[in-house]
């Protein structure tokens, strides 16, 4: 009888200290205000992505010759550009091909990377092969291979996210391998094999989940890296053909006029900007709220 | 007791290649496990005696280890079966738990589902029928309220509660051999106590045969039957565990029962130690292991190894001097 009612007490306890850990986590989250900050800039860029083309009056790829170059006006929030289009379109919808270019690198580099780091860290011949060839690609500066594979494989936005994936999948198989290396020596997995479950099973159901958090922190760093070598690339011209609006054609084709228009590169420029600084706010954020070892108890 | 044995090692070494060359953990290893027997395998740490365990469920990455004798368990040499068909002995046939069960269990999973993996894996049954066996397997693994317990995660559980786990995990699909490496080692003294209770009521209740491994030679002496003492990968002793503490006959032995703290001790006396530290597997003596830090060593146990002997019905033991020790009896060195 006492038995019982200790158990339910017990039980009583338990959920409100549960709750307690909710809360507490709940304010950890928004105590960071890194994290906090970085994820209202994203969800709002986000948001004008996906929605803001509901609201625009003018076609991003609308020519209105004898507008051009007009500054910054209330028809015209952002100014028009020099065959007349208007800026404010231009990067709404670039917003829409920059940021998917982005998540796309970010999901697919994100894929590869944990494959080839959590093979490489199990296997270890394997890992001599696929870490060399990660070593060949991060030796090259990012944006010159991109530049080089967008040549081989031709201007195409399908392309782009090929190439930038390339050259972000070793960033994130280094992590995923040297996170799954110490996983590796973990009495679990030891004991998970003493139960009978296969190299598979260990790989996939043992080890993947508990590298997903280092993961995602890489993740949200490569999709700002992304963003910004696909502006770069498009920016040189090799990136997304024109007349398509991404943010770094918007800006190249701006720079002509840089004098004459300011607003043609000031406008474009400072969204990128603000979408790394979210990106990159987010990833620091993320990566106090996950990672233990790191300075959370400084503050 | 000395029915067929369900597990018999054979002379088994067990070596691994490393950048200082070629080291051999375990070296000629010889003893059998009778059904339902609880055997101890205790020693010093370093001694094999976990090397020996995780040989016997070919744990170790075969890229870096060469096994060699025989282990043989229902018939079949594990250690020339394919490593496929290792899959289906482990957790299966034979089953093992850990020292430290704080880190033994996957933390982002709840233990109900750690456990019905371990059934899932070897069984073909639905996953509804692999929880009710949870359910089962945490009631008898005497974990309160198995219901609310089977949704949580491992860190919401205490050291004790987490070793019950693994043994319930142990137990999932029936093994005839429970390989129990340290398992009270990370716990503190009253939940050691408990485990071990609950060890050996399990080892009655489902006749599993158990190979425990630990220094601990109070719960050598409480749940084993017999006992194997190792030192530096050799099994210098092998007796029933009665035989074992009334003479113990190989100095190691003596040493080891000399340093355990007794109640009625003088308490003025410093406890014993045995003098010296375990010799690196690199650099190992010639003769007898143990010569270097042996009372009794003289030429002939610095120069040449000697067998493991049997001595009495139920002892052996791989000392020169044995009969010596013999006759005058425990006298002190």
């Amino acid at each position: 009888m006492t038995d019982m009612t200790q158990d339910i007490d017990l039980q009583q306890v338990k959920k409100a200290l549960k709750k307690e850990q909710n809360r507490i986590l709940m304010q950890q989250v928004l105590a960071n205000r890194s994290l906090v900050i970085g994820f209202v800039i994203i969800a709002l860029l986000v948001l004008v992505a996906v929605f803001g083309p509901l609201f625009l009056t003018y076609d991003p790829n609308q020519m209105d010759v004898v507008n051009r170059l007009k500054g910054p006006s209330a028809a015209h929030w952002m100014g028009t550009d020099n065959l007349g289009r208007d800026v404010l379109s231009r990067i709404v919808y670039g917003a829409q091909i920059s940021i998917g270019v982005g998540f796309a690198v970010a999901v697919i580099s994100s894929f590869l990377g944990l494959i080839v780091g959590i093979y490489s860290s199990y296997y270890k011949w394997l890992d001599h092969v696929l870490m060399r060839v990660a070593d060949g690609i991060m030796a090259f500066p990012g944006l010159l291979l991109a530049l080089a594979l967008m040549a081989a494989l031709g201007g195409r936005v399908s392309n782009v996210v090929i190439a930038v994936s390339i050259v972000a999948t070793p960033y994130i198989a280094r992590v995923v391998r040297s996170e799954a290396l110490a996983l590796k020596e973990q009495t679990f997995v030891e004991a998970t094999r003493a139960l009978g479950a296969s190299n598979t099973r260990i790989i996939w159901l043992h080890i993947a989940p508990n590298t997903l958090s280092s993961l995602i922190v890489q993740a949200t760093f490569i999709f700002a890296e992304a963003i910004i070598i696909e502006a770069a690339l498009s920016f040189l011209g090799a990136g997304v053909p024109p007349p398509a609006p991404s943010w770094g054609n918007i800006l190249s084709d701006g720079k002509t006029y840089i004098f004459k228009a300011w607003w043609m590169t000031f406008f474009p420029g400072m969204t990128i900007v603000l979408a790394i600084i979210g990106l990159n706010l987010f990833g620091d954020g993320l990566r106090d709220l996950l990672d233990p070892h790191s300075s959370r108890g400084k503050k | 007791m000395q029915a067929k044995p369900v597990l018999e090692v054979k002379n088994l070494r067990t070596s691994f290649r490393t950048e200082r060359g070629k080291v051999t953990a375990v070296d000629g290893v010889s003893f059998s496990l009778g059904k339902g027997e609880v055997l101890g395998v205790v020693g010093e740490s370093g001694c094999g005696k976990s090397a020996t365990a995780q040989s016997i469920l070919r744990l170790f990455d075969e890229t870096y280890t060469t096994h060699e004798g025989e282990v043989w368990f229902e018939g079949q040499d594990l250690l020339s079966l394919p490593a496929a068909a290792m899959h289906s002995v482990r957790g299966n046939h034979i089953s093992m738990i850990f020292q430290d069960p704080l880190s033994s269990l996957n933390p982002v999973y709840t233990i109900g589902n750690q456990i019905a993996e371990a059934i899932l894996i070897h069984k073909n049954v639905s996953r509804r029928e692999a929880n009710a066996r949870v359910l089962e397997l945490l009631k008898l693994t005497g974990i309160p309220a198995p219901e609310k317990r089977m949704g949580e995660y491992p860190h919401e559980l205490s050291g004790g509660m987490r070793q019950r786990v693994m043994i319930a995990m142990a137990l999932a699909c029936e093994s005839k051999v429970l390989i129990a490496d340290e398992p009270t080692t990370a716990l503190d003294v009253t939940i050691q106590a408990q485990i071990m209770a609950l060890m050996e009521d399990l080892n009655e209740k489902l006749d599993m045969g158990i190979i425990l491994i630990t220094h601990d030679l109070g719960v050598v002496a409480e749940v084993c039957s017999r006992v194997v003492v190792m030192y530096l990968g050799q099994v210098v002793e092998e007796a029933d565990v009665v035989s074992l503490f009334a003479r113990p006959l190989h100095p190691y032995t003596q040493g080891l029962m000399k340093s355990i703290a007794q109640m009625d001790c003088d308490r003025s006396q410093p406890l014993h130690v045995i003098e010296g530290t375990v010799p690196s597997l690199h650099s190992v003596p010639a003769g007898c292991r143990f010569a270097p830090r042996c009372p009794f060593a003289d030429d002939l146990c610095r120069t040449r190894m000697p067998e493991l002997e049997q001595h009495g019905d139920s002892q052996k033991v791989r000392c020169w001097h044995a009969e010596t020790i013999l006759r005058e009896g425990n006298a002190d060195a």
